[in-house]
């Protein structure tokens, strides 16, 4: 099969700043890409590039096969929407609806969309609150949750409308760290499950262990790209060497 | 003070006191609804929608309540021509001068509870394929209240003093068969009566509004 993700010379200026420089990659079906890099260095735009949280100016992005923006110009709404509803997305700082009880977190889009029957939804976010291991948590409120609790209840409910992709926004840098294992190890099982995932991190370890391939990014620019033996074994850039050796 | 005397009077004025209350109750279910409508407008990325809205909430902040109530009672009847068409009950009149005057005041409420919800919550929604009104309707508003909830209390109990206006107009409600009777019977008891029955509403409202801030706690 074809690229998952396809992204060509994408190009974002925020006025005559550049924070994505013509950047290109392909993601494969299944394939877990972990993105590193400097603050600042258009991580986090270029992974809310794909899933349109952020306009960019120039350039492509295919998702499974279908374009998203084509040389800068954009798809209709309802197409934006029925492509980048198969990505579901993970933030830094979860973003759960704090009115909703967990249930409700991760049941309220499958019920508005309407894709399927009341009875698979609540089957779903069963199956899927036991699979992060908060089954017992299905009816408080995110308030009462700590923050590792949260973004494994964010992951679920990113899982509810069986994505294709999963993308994470630095899931685990607004967590204490000793709660950043129990969030890890479910992205971890996502990827023993075969589940296609970009995932921008600071955890190099993690990176290491769960990833396919490394990008590391600098500048706006993918500056260099492989394996995590590649990348975290034999840099061949100074900036890449001098950036892991910081962290 | 005597007591038979206070339950003597007490009949005509608690009959004040349902005007009183039923104003209120227009008011509130009115003014709510139409501040939410306005707030909606504020944001609107339609240039002009959002200028309409902010001129509103300005003129009706800037100048006296009890001046929009002359404005409605006795102003629209004089303007020329339509003014005939314009004479209104002046009870109406003033439910019209009070729901325009507290929509404007909600709205306000309104647009601080929308600011102070974080983007992330835009975000979310919108990853997850809600729509905009989908968004708006199942994440933003119900936060939305919840922020608002301790202003909107304040502003109802605001709202149960300011009928008192009423009298200004000569609409018939609480203070105004409260200075009937002190007039006629050369005593102040009439006062405290419409002081205590101001106190009972404002009371109920209270306890009201706490419940309300409990049940929505989210915790």
């Amino acid at each position: 099969m074809s690229s998952m993700i396809e992204v060509r010379q994408l190009k974002k200026d925020f006025g005559s700043l550049s924070v994505l420089n013509q950047i290109s990659f392909d993601v494969k079906p299944g394939e877990v890409v972990a993105v590193i890099g400097p603050s600042g260095s258009g991580k986090s735009t270029m992974l809310r590039s794909l899933v349109h949280l952020e306009e960019v100016t120039g350039g492509s992005i295919s998702i499974c096969g279908k374009a998203l923006v084509e040389d800068g110009r954009y798809a209709s709404t309802a197409n934006i929407r029925d492509i980048t509803s198969r990505m579901g997305m993970v933030f830094q700082h979860f973003n759960l609806f704090p009115h909703l009880s967990v249930r409700d977190n991760l049941e309220l889009a499958p019920r508005t969309l309407k894709r399927e029957s009341v009875q698979q939804i609540t089957a779903k976010s069963r199956e899927l609150l036991s699979k992060v291991g908060l089954s017992d948590k299905a009816d408080v409120y995110p308030s009462t949750l700590s923050g590792g609790q949260k973004q494994r209840v964010a992951i679920a409910r990113a899982m509810m409308l069986s994505p294709d992709i999963l993308l994470f926004d630095e899931p685990t840098s607004a967590l204490d760290p000793e709660l950043t294992g129990e969030v890890l190890r479910v992205i971890r099982q996502l990827a023993e499950e075969n589940m296609t995932m970009m995932i921008v991190t600071h955890e190099m370890s993690f990176a290491r262990d769960v990833a396919d391939r490394v990008f590391f990014m600098d500048n706006g620019d993918i500056a260099e790209s492989g394996t995590p033996e590649e990348i975290f074994g034999s840099p061949k850039l100074e900036r890449t060497r001098a950036f892991l050796m910081r962290e | 003070m005597d007591i038979d005397y206070i339950i003597r009077i007490s009949g005509p004025m608690l009959e004040g006191a349902r005007t009183t209350v039923l104003l209120f109750l227009i008011v509130i279910v009115l003014s709510i609804p139409l501040g939410m409508v306005v707030t909606l407008m504020a944001k609107s990325t339609l240039k002009p929608l959002a200028w309409i809205a902010h001129a509103y909430i300005y003129v009706m902040r800037g100048t006296p309540l009890l001046l929009q109530l002359f404005f409605f009672c006795f102003g629209l009847p004089q303007i020329p021509v339509i003014g005939e068409y314009l004479v209104m009950d002046r009870f109406v009149a003033a439910s019209l001068g009070f729901i325009l005057n507290y929509g404007a005041y909600f709205a306000e409420i309104f647009r601080g509870g929308l600011l102070s919800i974080d983007k992330g919550q835009h975000e979310a929604a919108k990853v997850l394929g809600l729509s905009r009104w989908q968004t708006l309707r199942k994440v933003i508003l119900a936060q939305m209240f919840r922020v608002a909830l301790p202003a909107v209390a304040n502003e109802s109990i605001t709202l149960v003093k300011d009928t008192a206006l009423l009298y200004a107009v000569a609409v018939p409600e609480l203070l105004n068969f409260a200075k009937t009777a002190v007039n006629r019977d050369f005593t102040v008891t009439p006062f405290v009566v419409a002081g205590v029955i101001y106190l009972l509403m404002t009371l109920v409202l209270t306890l009201f509004f706490k419940l309300l801030e409990k049940r929505f706690k989210f915790e």
